[in-house]
């Protein structure tokens, strides 16, 4: 599987040869996969996912400059001060805002004076967009079932003041995506997580969520939406 | 319709090239139609093969009314110095004229192919003698096979001022060797070769003949196409976004329309919108673990 472009664009202008970086929120390790390309040093890929561990282990494991860490993002068993480069590369929208907060400062604790942070994430979708459909069931069924959201996308100047508040300071913005292309296979994905979270739920709960998930997906089809943006900090030496 | 330089050609070809194999499947008055059509929106740049049925004999009446207005590419499969002259000989008199301006390498697919085109009795050795003799113009290769061939094409022909490669966002989208059309684009770009872009409308391959048969499919493509005017107009936008000198238009005449139309109101596509057109191409090959991000 090879390097999105949007990880690209998003590292083309960052000093990643030679650095120690880190990948928050591995997923299925795409950041991982640009940071090995653009040369760095070594790379965490934390995750507190198995099966996403597994799949970055999987797709970049023979590279052994590369370590996947399973931890919680909000503690992490990196030392302060440890990396020069750190990725959230779609990872706030999964953050709710207690949460993004504790993990914006742990990002902060591990980051070495100089280092820096790459934010690439989704502006808040427009009213119109059909796909909004979709994750207001998988919001529904996560809220139902764990008190919390499964989606908040943030828009960009809401994120720079996040991460400034922890001492980064921001260097730029650009447009990854314009439209963003949900596509079948990731609204299946996202299907599949309200379908998770709603068998969670008592079944006369689950069932009409789950039903409501799958018809909504069918419904939707793929479709482009939105905006995927990537912001820089750098911290001061 | 905007004009590009074509590599050291000194011609400016069109951002669209017609894909003349579309005159195949027309009777002779509705070739001579098309060719108007084409024509009426300022297309410059014109592509046939003898192997297009009878393209080269359906363009001839049209093509020698207009002869120049034209900067035509023709092509030959013949790898020998004498296979390849009997060819050049026969498009000319096919189609009536008295020189081709872009003589192509057609459809080169393997290393051995390098090695025959290159060698004292080849291919190029007849091109370059056509040349001397004011029957060829400039020198071109086409292939949609091995990317690392192109480029070793590209490296090896001195004189070669044009390729023909295929280019589209599903290509773009993959990352290995096999599909890294792109490194064609700028290795060619380095060298100042002009570059024409085929496989732009493509959406993948027909279903299995078990599926649909041959003779039901509604398109005279070798691949199935994007047919909607707006997937049209986001194909051609992204292959000449990406830097190809022009864009061929595909093989089958009911597309034709709406690629000229795509052309003619052509204005760029920026880089944000590049990726998302990627984007929505590498999801076609669903990754495991399927994923919320891009």
């Amino acid at each position: 599987m090879g390097v999105p472009e949007t990880v690209r664009a998003a590292l083309a202008d960052r000093p990643v040869q030679g650095r120690v970086c880190l990948e928050a929120g591995a997923g299925v390790g795409n950041a991982t996969a640009g940071l090995l390309e653009a040369g760095a040093r070594r790379v965490y890929a934390v995750t507190d996912a198995a099966d996403h561990a597994a799949a970055v282990r999987r797709r970049c494991g023979e590279d052994d400059r590369l370590e996947v860490i399973r931890a919680d993002l909000r503690a992490t068993p990196l030392r302060p001060d440890s990396v020069d480069l750190v990725t959230a590369h779609g990872l706030c929208n999964l953050l709710g805002p207690a949460a993004l907060e504790a993990v914006a400062a742990e990002l902060a604790r591990v980051a070495a004076p100089g280092s820096h942070l790459v934010v690439d994430d989704y502006a808040p979708l427009p009213d119109d967009a059909a796909v909004r459909r979709l994750f207001a069931v998988e919001n529904a069924a996560s809220e139902l079932a764990d008190g919390r959201p499964a989606l908040t996308f943030y828009p960009p100047a809401l994120l720079r003041r996040v991460f400034g508040g922890h001492g980064w300071t921001f260097d730029r913005e650009r447009t990854l995506l314009d439209p963003v292309p949900w596509t079948e296979s990731h609204l299946s994905a996202h299907a599949r997580t309200a379908s998770e979270a709603a068998g969670r739920l008592r079944e006369e709960l689950a069932t009409p969520l789950e039903r409501e998930a799958e018809r909504v997906a069918a419904d939707v089809g793929a479709a482009s939406a939105g905006r995927m943006y990537s912001l820089a900090f750098g911290r001061a030496e | 319709m905007e004009t590009r330089p074509l590599g050291a050609t000194e011609h400016e070809s069109t951002v669209m090239t017609f894909g003349t194999i579309a005159l195949n499947w027309l009777e002779q008055e509705g070739a001579n139609q098309m060719v108007e059509h084409v024509l009426d929106y300022g297309v410059n740049h014109f592509d046939v093969a003898p192997t297009y049925g009878d393209a080269e004999l359906k363009l001839g009446p049209k093509l020698r009314q207009y002869r120049d207005d034209v900067f035509l590419g023709c092509k030959t499969q013949e790898r020998d110095y004498d296979g390849a002259r009997r060819k050049l000989d026969l498009s000319l008199n096919r189609m009536g004229i008295e020189k081709i301006d872009l003589y192509q390498v057609h459809g080169l697919e393997y290393e051995s192919e390098l090695e025959e085109i290159t060698a004292e009795d080849g291919a190029l050795a007849a091109f370059r003698d056509a040349k001397e003799e004011g029957l060829v113009d400039h020198i071109g290769l086409t292939s949609h096979g091995d990317p690392d061939l192109i480029k070793a094409a590209i490296e090896r022909i001195d004189d070669l001022e044009t390729v023909m490669f295929p280019l589209n966002p599903v290509v773009a989208a993959k990352d290995d060797a096999e599909h890294d059309y792109e490194g064609v684009l700028e290795l060619a770009e380095a060298n100042d070769v002009g570059t024409l872009g085929i496989k732009a409308f493509a959406k993948g391959p027909w279903p299995p003949e078990s599926e649909r048969y041959e003779e039901d499919r509604p398109f005279a493509n070798w691949y199935e196409p994007v047919a909607r005017p707006d997937e049209i107009r986001e194909r051609f936008d992204f292959a000449a976004a990406r830097g190809l000198t022009s864009v061929v238009s595909p093989g089958d005449p009911k597309l034709v329309s709406m690629v000229l139309d795509a052309a003619d109101r052509s204005d760029g596509m920026d880089e944000a919108t590049q990726r998302s057109v990627v984007e929505a191409a590498r999801h076609d090959d669903s990754p495991v673990p399927e994923q919320l991000h891009h």
